[in-house]
C-alpha cells in the first residue's frame, strides 16, 4: 500500500516524550474517524526528534488528509497544550529530507 | 505556488510576547498575509507596532474588523463608520435581522456564524442573498467543541455552502500561538466536515487573497468605482 510521510513540527512549553505524542495523535485520529478510520489512515510515527520538536508521520496515502485534519486537533495534555503543524508531505523519506534542508 | 492568507488572526494586544511566537508559527506554517483583527477603536501608535511585528517576518498584513451589530440599524451605522478604515469587514452574525443586511450588503467582505449561538446558523436564505463569503473559523470551533452537536452544525452549514455554491474562508479564528494551523489543516479540516476539495483550497488562498486584494484596490487614491479608476498619463 502506497504510503505519504508527514514531516510534523510539534510545539508544546513542555518536553513531550515520542511515545506521549503517538498516543495523543492516534488518539485524536480515533476520535476524529473512529476505529475504522483508524485502520484506513493508519498513522505510525517512525521519528521524533526532541531537540528539533519535529516528527515524521507515516500514513496511508487514501487517508494522509484526514490524518491532516486529525493532527490540527490533537488533545491537549495534562501539562499543557501541544500544537502539532504539518510543514511539509512526500512520497518518500528521501524527499522529505529534501524539501527539509 | 498558492499564497496563503489566514484572514482571521486575532493577537492580544499588549501580549507582545504571544504575538511574536504567533507571527514564528504563522510564518512556519506558510502564510504570506494574514488579516489582523482588532478592536475598532485601538490607537494608532499600537496598531503600528503589532503590524510590524508581523511584517518583520514575512507577513504581509491586512487590518480587519470584526462587528456583531445586534440590529439592521446598528450594523449600517458600524458599516457608515468603519467600512474606509479596515482592509476587510466581518459581521459575526447574531441576529436574523442584521444577518440578513449583512449577507446581502456589498460593504460586508465576510460573514461568520458563532457556532455556540443556537439561535441562528447559516442556512439557504443566507447562501442566496450572499454577497461576500462564509469563513468557518473551523480550528478554534473544532479545539473548543465540548459535544459532537458542533460537529453537526459545522456539517449542515457546509453541505448548505457546498450545495448553493457559497464562496468560503477558512480561517484559523486564532487567538493564541496554540491555535495556528498549516493551511493544508485547514483545508483538510475544511474537507472534514464536508466541503469539496476545490472549495477548500480556494478558501486558504485564492479567495481570500482576492478580498484583499480588491480592497486595497477600492481603498486606493486611484479608485472611482468598480471598474473606474484615474489613469494618470505618461509624463512627455
Amino acid at each position: 500500500m502506497a504510503k505519504r510521510y508527514l514531516l510534523v513540527k510539534v510545539v508544546s512549553k513542555f518536553k513531550l516524550p515520542p511515545e506521549r505524542f503517538e498516543v495523543a495523535l492516534t488518539e485524536s485520529v480515533r476520535r476524529c474517524f473512529g476505529e475504522f478510520g483508524l485502520a484506513r489512515i493508519g498513522p505510525r510515527v517512525i521519528r521524533f526528534d526532541a531537540a528539533r520538536s519535529e516528527a515524521v508521520v507515516a500514513c496511508n496515502k487514501e487517508g494522509v488528509e484526514d490524518l491532516q485534519a486529525a493532527i490540527g486537533l490533537v488533545p491537549d495534555q495534562a501539562e499543557g497544550t501541544v500544537t502539532a503543524i504539518t510543514t511539509r508531505v512526500s512520497g518518500t523519506l528521501k524527499g522529505l529530507r529534501k524539501q527539509r534542508f | 505556488m498558492a499564497i496563503y492568507t489566514d484572514l482571521h488572526v486575532l493577537p492580544r494586544v499588549g501580549d507582545d510576547e504571544s504575538s511574536r511566537r504567533m507571527a514564528d508559527l504563522l510564518r512556519l506554517s506558510g502564510y504570506s498575509a494574514i488579516g489582523l483583527t482588532l478592536p475598532a477603536g485601538l490607537m494608532r501608535d499600537r496598531v503600528g507596532p503589532l503590524r510590524q511585528l508581523f511584517e518583520e517576518r514575512g507577513i504581509e498584513t491586512f487590518l480587519r474588523l470584526d462587528i456583531a451589530p445586534p440590529s439592521r440599524q446598528e450594523l449600517l451605522r458600524l458599516l457608515r463608520r468603519y467600512r474606509t478604515a479596515f482592509d476587510v469587514v466581518a459581521v459575526k452574525c447574531v441576529s436574523p435581522a442584521a444577518a440578513l443586511v449583512a449577507c446581502r450588503d456589498r460593504r460586508v467582505d465576510v460573514v461568520f456564524f458563532d457556532t455556540f449561538r443556537r439561535n441562528i446558523w447559516f442556512n439557504y436564505t443566507y447562501a442566496d442573498l450572499l454577497h461576500g463569503a462564509l469563513e468557518f473559523n473551523i480550528v478554534s470551533d473544532l479545539l473548543n467543541a465540548t459535544t459532537s452537536d458542533i460537529y453537526l452544525r459545522l456539517a449542515k452549514e457546509a453541505a448548505i455552502a457546498r450545495n448553493s455554491g457559497t464562496k468560503i474562508v477558512l480561517s484559523s479564528g486564532a487567538t493564541k500561538p496554540e491555535v495556528v494551523r498549516a493551511p493544508m489543516q485547514l483545508s483538510a479540516l475544511g474537507q472534514a466536515v464536508g466541503l469539496s476539495k476545490s472549495q477548500v483550497l480556494r478558501g486558504v488562498a485564492d479567495i481570500p487573497r482576492s478580498i484583499v486584494r480588491d480592497n486595497t484596490e477600492r481603498r486606493s487614491s486611484s479608485y472611482i468605482e468598480e471598474g473606474v479608476r484615474v489613469v494618470v498619463p505618461k509624463a512627455r
